[in-house]
């Protein structure tokens, strides 16, 4: 284990903490509901959902979070501005903590930055995500925003590998003439998480692993991964049993939490009952193994409770 | 039926298709390859079939294992779009107009459509190589097989040799260590007698 040189920042997101030295602060887990294909939706375009089963998902999580002390972060998928309408509704009711924002759609997203202002929700929101894609129209939108957290994807297909990554969070690399990283604070935006984008595997999944140290070491930022991507991209493993899935999921994100991330998007949030204990183990095995480089972890931290 | 002392030209190598992905390979002398875009769809007479979810990956992968296999003359685009990522739309732009100097895929509306594992020669031999026919939405199965074997009627094979993607190989700089012992890449040491990590950049 190590520790950065560099000051690590945290960033506080409606008083939930992300970044600093590994094994300093536990990490957080942000559960993805409403996700496409989502046994609860029952229609995607107007976001028409089994509230119970969704209750029950998103209590699931804070109660594990409680148990695990790793703070979670209920992270909401929707395809449509009339869908996000609905999830927000839901999530003011069911959901304390913070929430992230995404759609694969940019106009999308753009208009729910918008909703999300008008709700009075902005200093709860996580916006996902600024990137290479971002236009004029959706900066716009952001910019109109009162969000001020977001998280910035680093995924540079027109340059591969961890380099590629991190040019385009610095400089923008041959695509874009600012990098995003200078692009979120025009936007307003204060609470920078670093994502690499992950790839599936056979196109440079691991990278995002040695990406997460390189990207601390030199911009001091929180940085996590949605590193459960690639393993539900892997053709092979998905005729496997469950169990086998839930094994490789779990090695997933606790070699990713290795690889100093402070946090993990790590997928269906029907996935919390094995990632908040593979985290909390990580956790725990990161603070004691940096203990003697006069890194403390924190009173919240999974060691205080667990063990 | 060859000639003696005559070599045939070969469509694909044994091992096509080259590149490992979500589809089925079906007769591997059909002149269509089928793509199904977000939907999950059975298709059984086209050379290859399978979904593609993404506008930049998942595109690359396409045009490799198609322009490898020169009995595919059609590219069926059908089942649903994937929003946001739009690969329906971003295969048809590349297909009608290339890509720029940076890699991007021009016209297209998809999230980052950028392609970084093909050559320039491979995305031109993609274009003469083989039509786009765009039945985006289509997801009735029987009409799908109908369409094949309508495009298959018309199919000979592309007269060159298969073309096989070579992926473009990051350059990289020889290691430089700085004050560190153990390297992580982008200027970026270990000193591991402190297990510290720093930047050298």
């Amino acid at each position: 284990m190590f520790r950065f040189k560099r000051e690590q920042s945290v960033v506080n997101v409606a008083g939930l903490k992300f970044g600093g030295q590994p094994g300093e602060m536990p990490t957080v887990l942000c559960g993805t509901i409403f996700y496409q294909g989502h046994k609860v939706v029952q229609d995607e375009e107007r976001g028409f959902f089994d509230s119970a089963a969704a209750e029950r998902l998103v209590a699931r999580q804070a109660e594990l979070s409680e148990e695990t002390l790793c703070p979670a972060v209920l992270h909401l998928y929707a395809r449509t501005v009339e869908a996000f309408e609905r999830y927000l509704g839901f999530a003011e009711d069911v959901w304390s903590g913070p929430v992230i924002i995404d759609s694969a759609d940019a106009v999308t997203r753009g208009a729910a930055a918008g909703l999300i202002s008008e709700l009075g929700y902005a200093d709860k929101t996580i916006y996902n995500s600024i990137n290479l894609g971002t236009d004029e129209a959706e900066e716009q939108a952001l910019k109109e925003s009162e969000i001020d957290s977001a998280i910035i994807l680093a995924y540079n297909p027109a340059e591969p590998g961890v380099d590629g990554s991190i040019r385009v969070l610095e400089t923008g690399g041959s695509v874009r003439e600012n990098g995003l990283i200078a692009l979120a604070k025009d936007l307003g935006i204060g609470n920078l998480l670093i994502d690499p984008g992950v790839v599936p595997l056979g196109s440079g999944a691991g990278s995002a692993l040695r990406f997460s140290i390189v990207a601390k070491a030199r911009l001091g930022l929180p940085v996590g991964s949605g590193i459960h991507n690639a393993v539900s991209a892997w053709p092979w493993l998905r005729h496997k049993e469950a169990a086998t899935r839930r094994c490789c999921d779990a090695a997933a994100a606790a070699m990713q939490l290795l690889s100093a991330a402070d946090f993990l998007l790590y997928g269906p949030i029907e996935n919390a009952d094995f990632i908040f204990p593979a985290a909390a183990l990580a956790d725990i095995l990161v603070a004691e193994a940096v203990q003697d480089l006069d890194i403390w972890p924190a009173a919240d931290h999974p060691l205080q409770r667990l063990v | 039926m060859t000639h003696e002392g005559v070599n045939p030209r070969r469509d694909r190598d044994d091992s096509w298709p080259p590149v490992r992905g979500d589809y089925t390979v079906g007769n591997p002398e059909s002149g269509v390859a089928v793509v199904t875009l977000a939907s999950q769809l059975s298709v059984k007479s086209a050379a290859i079939s399978g979904p593609c979810k993404t506008e930049n990956l998942g595109i690359e992968k396409i045009v490799a294992n198609v322009i490898s296999n020169c009995s595919i003359r059609f590219l069926l685009l059908c089942g649903v779009e994937s929003k946001g990522h739009l690969p329906g739309n971003t295969l048809l732009a590349l297909h009608r107009n290339g890509l720029d100097e940076q890699g991007r895929i021009v016209g297209s509306k998809g999230a980052i459509p950028f392609i970084q594992n093909l050559p320039p020669e491979a995305v031109r031999r993609f274009q003469k190589q083989v039509e786009l026919i765009d039945r985006i939405g289509l997801e009735d199965e029987e009409e799908i097989e109908e369409l094949i074997g309508e495009y298959n009627r018309l199919a000979q094979p592309y007269p060159d040799e298969p073309f096989q993607v070579v992926k473009r190989r990051v350059a990289t700089s020889l290691a430089h260590f700085g004050e560190g012992d153990l390297l992580f890449g982008s200027e970026v040491v270990m000193d591991t007698s402190a297990w510290l990590i720093s930047s050298e950049g």
